[in-house]
C-alpha cells in the first residue's frame, strides 16, 4: 500500500509559488500510489526546464538528461531493462523544440514508455522566451511585437505519425490527470499527455482562467477514442474551446515486440556464456 | 629470403573492385600466406576511380606495399593513373574489347567477353581474378575451393558458373608469368583475415556489449555491419538511431540502466556526441564511443582517412574531467584496445573514446587467433552488497573517486543519476564547497587510471632519433624503421596507443635527449603538441600526411631521410 506521501521527498522545490507543475507533479504521485507502485518500481527520466526539474521533487529512481534528451535516454534504458516502469517529463520547449526529431522517432518506434509534456506554452527556466507552442503574435522580451511562428500542434502530428496513446490533461483538473497518467502507463506502447498548465511568472495569456474558461471534458460527449478521423479533429480545437482527457487509443506491436531479444526477458537478464561468445565469434 | 608482392585492382565504383580483391586475397590466405589489403574509394556509388591494393607475403606484413606488381586495370583510367608505380618485372591485365595481342608483361583481357562466354557477364570479376592467380602462378583449385565456399549458398548453377568463369580468365593467362614467386601449398591454421572495423565488433561483443547504437556515417557504418550477423544467436540489439544525439544519449540510458553500449560514429558525429560526452562524464555513466575518423572540418572527405581529432577527442565537452582515449594501431590491437575501453569505462565510470579511421576500419590483415576470452567481470553493486539500501547514495565520496554503482529499480536502493553539478545522492546543488568536492571526486580517478595505461612501443630506445607516430600509421612506421635501419640509420619508432590519460614523467624518461619526428594524419603534429604539453619536450620536426590517403613506407622513408640529412 503506497499514499501520495510515500513519493514525498525533502529536496527543496524551487519552482515559482502557483506553478502549474505543483498539480502535476501531485496527480503524478497520485496515479503511482492508485497504481500501488513503490519508488523503487519507478524510473522517471527528464530533460532539461522546470518540467526537466520534476524528478528532483519525487522520491524514486531518476535519470536526468540533457536538454531535449529525454526520450532517447528512456528509450536506451527501457532497451536494456524492459522491466523498467519509465515515466517522462518533459516541457514544451525540451519535447518540441530541442528534442523534436526524438519525439518523432519515440512514436515511430512505439517505444512502451509514458510522456508527459507539462506544456505552458512559454519558457519559464530561461525567463519568458517563446516556445513552440506559444501562440503567435504573443509579445515576449525577446519577441516585443509578437511572435512571427504559427505554434506547434503536438496532438496532431503525434496522431499523425501513428501514436497509439495521444491524451490531454490539465494542471487544473488533477483528479482526471492522475487517471490519465494511470492509464497511459497501462497502455502496452507509447503513451504521451500533453499537460496545458499556467505559468504564472511569464505567460499573461494563457492563464489558469483562461484555460478554465475553454476545457471541457471528451468523456461527456459522443467522442470515440478508436476513432483517429474523430481525434485528428478534436485535436485542432483550441483557440474557442480545448478538449481534455483520451483523444485517441489503439494498441500495435511494440517497439520490444518487434525487436529480438526484447521480447522476452530484459537484455539485461541474461548471463554472459563466455563459451556461446567464443563460438560466435571464433 | 621472404617474397613480397604488392597488387592494385583499379576501376570505376560499381565495377566489382572489392569483390576481385576479397576473392585474391582469401585464396592467399587459404594457402597460408600473409595479406595486408586496403580499400581506396571515392564517395560515390558509381562512376569515379575506385582501387584495391593487396599485398602479398610469405611473412606477417604492417603495411601496404609501394611498387605494384600485378595491376589489374578493370577501366582505362586506371593504368594512366598508375604506371609511374609499377615495378620493373610488373605484369598487367588490361581489361580490353578488343582481341589485342598479349606480351610476357601485358595481358589483354576481354573480361565481359569472357563472363558473357562463361555463362553471365555478371562473373566478370571472377573472369579478372583467374586469371590474376594464373600470372602469380597459383593452382587453380584453390580458387576453385573459395569460390566454392563464397557460392555454395547460391547453388550449384552460380557455383558452376564461375568456377567456368575463374577457368576461363585462368587459362586467358597461361604463358604470362610474375618472375616473383610464391609457396602455394601452405596452410592457414587459425589465422582469419580480418579488419579494424570487425576486430571492433568482436572486441565489443566479447566485452559483454549488449547495445549498439548508431547513425549511418562513413567510416564508422562498417564496424556496426558486423555486430549484425551476431544479433541473431547472441542477446543484443543494434538500433539505428534518428541522428547521432540520440544515438549516443541511448547508450549512455542503456549503460545508466545496466547494458554495456557502444556508439559508433565519424568526426562529425562525434561533434554531436559531445554534450552527451559530458553527461556520461558528470554522472559518471561509463560509455564507449568510436570515432572512425576522416578528414575535417565539417564534412571533409567523407570515404578518406585522416587521424585529426586527437585533440578534440581529448578536449570535447565543455569544463574538465577524466576520460579514456586509446588509439589501436592494428586490427588485433583494435580488439584487445575495445576489450580494454569496456572494462576501464565500467571501472572508472568515465567515458572512454577509440579513435580508429577510415585506414584502420577497413584494413584487412593476416589475423593471428586472438586470445581465449576471459570474463568480462561485474562493477556493479546489487541490494545484497549494501547494509542499507534505502540510504545509497549514487555519488557517494570515497578517495579513489569511484562511488559504488548500483543499477536503477533493481531494490530500495534509488538510483539518481543527472547532468547538473549534484550532491552525493544525486540532488541538484549550487553549494560552492559541494561543487569543489564533486569535481575533485571525479578527477580524484586519474591517477589510477593512468596507472592502467601501456606505455607506448619503443623500438630501438638506445637510438637518438625516433619516428613517433599514434594509432593506425603504427604499422607502415615499423615497417620504413625497420628499412631505414637496413640502409644503415641509426633510427627508432615509437608507436602511442593509449593516450589518454598521459602519464607525463613516464614519456619524459622515454624521449629525453632524443631527436623527435612526429609521422601523423593531420596538418599540425597534434601528438607533438600533446606531448609537449604533458612533458614540456617540445618536436618542431615531423613528417605529416593530411590529403586523406594513407602512409606509406616508401613515403615516410624519403621524408625521414630529408630530415636526417
Amino acid at each position: 500500500m503506497t499514499t501520495i506521501e510515500t513519493f514525498d521527498n525533502d529536496f527543496e522545490n524551487k519552482w515559482c509559488p502557483g506553478c502549474g507543475n505543483f498539480p502535476i507533479l501531485l496527480a503524478m504521485k497520485q496515479a503511482f500510489a492508485d497504481q500501488g507502485l513503490s519508488p523503487r518500481d519507478i524510473l522517471l527520466v527528464s530533460g532539461i526546464g522546470q518540467a526537466g526539474k520534476t524528478p528532483h521533487f519525487l522520491h524514486c529512481n531518476m535519470l536526468h538528461a540533457l536538454h531535449g534528451r529525454a526520450l532517447p535516454a528512456a528509450t536506451g534504458a527501457k532497451i536494456a531493462n524492459s522491466d523498467l516502469n519509465i515515466i517522462v517529463n518533459s516541457g514544451d520547449g525540451d519535447c518540441y523544440g530541442e528534442g523534436g526529431n526524438h519525439f518523432l522517432s519515440a512514436i515511430r518506434r512505439n517505444i512502451d514508455i509514458t510522456l508527459i509534456v507539462h506544456n505552458n506554452m512559454v519558457y519559464g527556466l530561461t525567463k519568458g522566451q517563446a516556445s513552440p507552442t506559444t501562440v503567435m503574435g504573443m509579445p515576449t522580451p525577446i519577441q516585443p511585437g509578437g511572435t512571427m511562428s504559427s505554434p506547434f500542434n503536438p496532438l496532431t502530428l503525434a496522431l499523425t505519425q501513428g501514436a497509439g496513446f495521444v491524451a490531454r490533461g490539465f494542471s487544473g483538473k488533477t483528479v482526471q490527470l492522475a487517471q490519465l497518467i494511470a492509464q497511459a502507463m497501462a497502455h502496452k506502447g507509447f503513451s504521451m499527455i500533453d499537460v496545458l498548465q499556467p505559468c504564472v511568472s511569464f505567460n499573461r495569456l494563457n492563464t489558469l482562467r483562461w484555460y478554465k474558461e475553454r476545457v471541457y471534458d471528451l468523456e461527456n460527449t459522443d467522442h470515440d477514442t478508436t476513432s483517429l478521423a474523430m481525434a485528428m479533429e478534436r485535436s485542432h480545437e483550441f483557440e474557442e474551446k480545448i478538449p481534455l482527457g483520451i483523444l485517441f487509443q489503439k494498441e500495435t506491436p511494440t517497439f520490444h515486440d518487434r525487436v529480438e531479444h526484447l521480447s522476452g526477458p530484459p537484455l539485461i537478464s541474461h548471463d554472459y556464456d563466455r563459451d556461446a561468445v567464443a563460438k560466435a565469434l571464433f | 629470403m621472404t617474397t613480397d608482392l604488392t597488387l592494385k585492382i583499379g576501376g570505376e565504383a560499381g565495377q566489382g573492385i572489392q569483390t576481385i580483391g576479397t576473392l585474391l586475397g582469401e585464396v592467399c590466405h587459404g594457402a597460408g600466406l600473409f595479406t595486408f589489403s586496403v580499400d581506396d574509394f571515392e564517395s560515390r556509388i558509381r562512376g569515379g576511380h575506385n582501387f584495391n591494393l593487396l599485398r602479398i607475403s610469405d611473412a606477417p606484413l604492417t603495411a601496404m606495399g609501394n611498387r605494384i606488381d600485378i595491376l589489374v586495370a578493370i577501366d582505362q583510367k586506371t593504368l594512366a593513373l598508375n604506371r609511374e608505380n609499377l615495378s620493373d618485372t610488373a605484369v598487367c591485365i588490361l581489361n580490353s574489347s578488343a582481341r589485342e595481342e598479349s606480351t610476357p608483361s601485358t595481358l589483354h583481357l576481354p573480361v565481359a567477353a569472357l563472363a558473357k562466354e562463361a555463362g553471365n557477364v555478371i562473373t566478370a570479376n571472377t573472369v579478372a581474378a583467374g586469371a590474376a592467380l594464373a600470372i602469380m602462378g597459383a593452382p587453380f583449385s584453390l580458387l576453385k575451393a573459395v569460390l566454392m565456399e563464397r557460392f555454395s549458398a547460391k547453388g550449384d548453377r552460380i557455383v558452376d558458373l564461375n568456377v567456368t568463369a575463374a577457368q576461363m580468365g585462368y587459362d586467358a593467362a597461361q604463358g604470362i608469368r610474375l618472375t616473383k614467386t610464391l609457396d602455394w601449398n601452405g596452410k592457414k591454421g587459425d589465422r582469419t583475415l580480418m579488419t579494424g572495423a570487425k576486430a571492433a565488433a568482436l572486441g565489443a561483443i566479447a566485452s559483454d556489449c549488449r547495445f549498439f547504437s548508431f547513425y549511418p556515417m562513413s567510416p564508422a557504418t562498417g564496424i556496426i555491419s558486423n555486430v549484425v550477423p551476431f544479433s541473431k544467436t547472441l542477446p543484443l540489439v543494434v538500433e539505428q538511431a534518428e541522428d547521432e544525439i540520440a544515438a549516443v544519449t541511448m547508450a549512455l540510458g542503456a549503460s545508466f540502466a545496466g547494458a554495456r553500449s557502444l556508439t559508433t560514429t565519424s568526426g562529425g558525429g562525434f561533434c554531436l556526441m559531445t554534450e552527451a560526452l559530458g553527461h556520461a562524464a558528470i554522472s559518471e555513466t561509463p560509455l564507449v564511443i568510436i570515432n572512425a575518423q576522416r578528414p575535417g572540418p565539417a564534412t571533409g572527405m567523407a570515404t578518406r582517412t585522416a587521424q585529426a581529432d586527437l585533440l578534440f577527442a581529448i578536449q570535447a565537452s565543455q569544463d574538465d574531467f577524466p576520460r579514456f582515449v586509446f588509439a589501436p594501431s592494428t586490427p588485433g590491437a583494435t580488439f584487445e584496445l575495445t576489450k580494454k575501453a569496456f572494462t576501464l569505462g565500467e571501472k572508472y565510470q568515465v567515458p572512454v573514446i577509440l579513435l580508429m579511421d577510415q585506414y584502420l576500419t577497413t584494413t584487412r590483415t593476416t589475423q593471428e587467433p586472438f586470445p581465449d576470452l576471459a570474463e568480462p567481470g561485474t562493477f556493479i553493486i546489487t541490494q545484497d552488497d549494501m547494509d542499507a539500501p534505502e540510504t545509497y547514495k549514487r555519488y557517494q565520496f570515497t578517495e579513489s573517486g569511484v562511488s559504488p554503482r548500483a543499477l536503477p529499480c533493481m531494490g530500495n536502493a534509488l538510483v539518481r543519476v543527472l547532468g547538473n553539478e549534484h550532491d552525493e545522492a544525486g540532488h541538484i546543488t549550487e553549494d560552492p564547497e559541494i561543487r569543489v568536492r564533486m569535481m575533485d571526486k571525479r578527477n580524484a580517478k586519474l591517477a589510477a587510471m593512468k596507472a592502467e595505461m601501456q606505455r607506448p612501443v619503443l623500438a630501438h630506445p638506445e637510438s637518438k632519433t625516433l619516428l613517433v607516430c599514434w594509432g593506425s600509421p603504427g604499422g607502415v612506421v615499423q615497417e620504413a624503421g625497420e628499412r631505414l635501419r637496413d640502409q644503415g640509420f641509426d633510427l627508432g619508432w615509437m608507436v602511442f596507443e593509449e593516450l589518454w590519460p598521459m602519464d607525463g614523467e613516464q614519456i619524459k624518461t622515454m624521449i629525453e635527449n632524443k631527436t623527435l619526428i612526429l609521422v601523423e594524419q593531420n596538418s599540425t603534429a597534434q601528438l607533438g603538441k600533446l606531448i609537449a604539453q604533458e612533458t614540456g619536450i617540445k618536436s618542431t620536426l615531423s613528417i605529416l600526411k593530411y590529403d586523406g590517403r594513407p602512409f606509406f613506407p616508401d613515403y615516410i622513408m624519403d621524408k625521414a631521410k630529408e630530415i636526417i640529412a
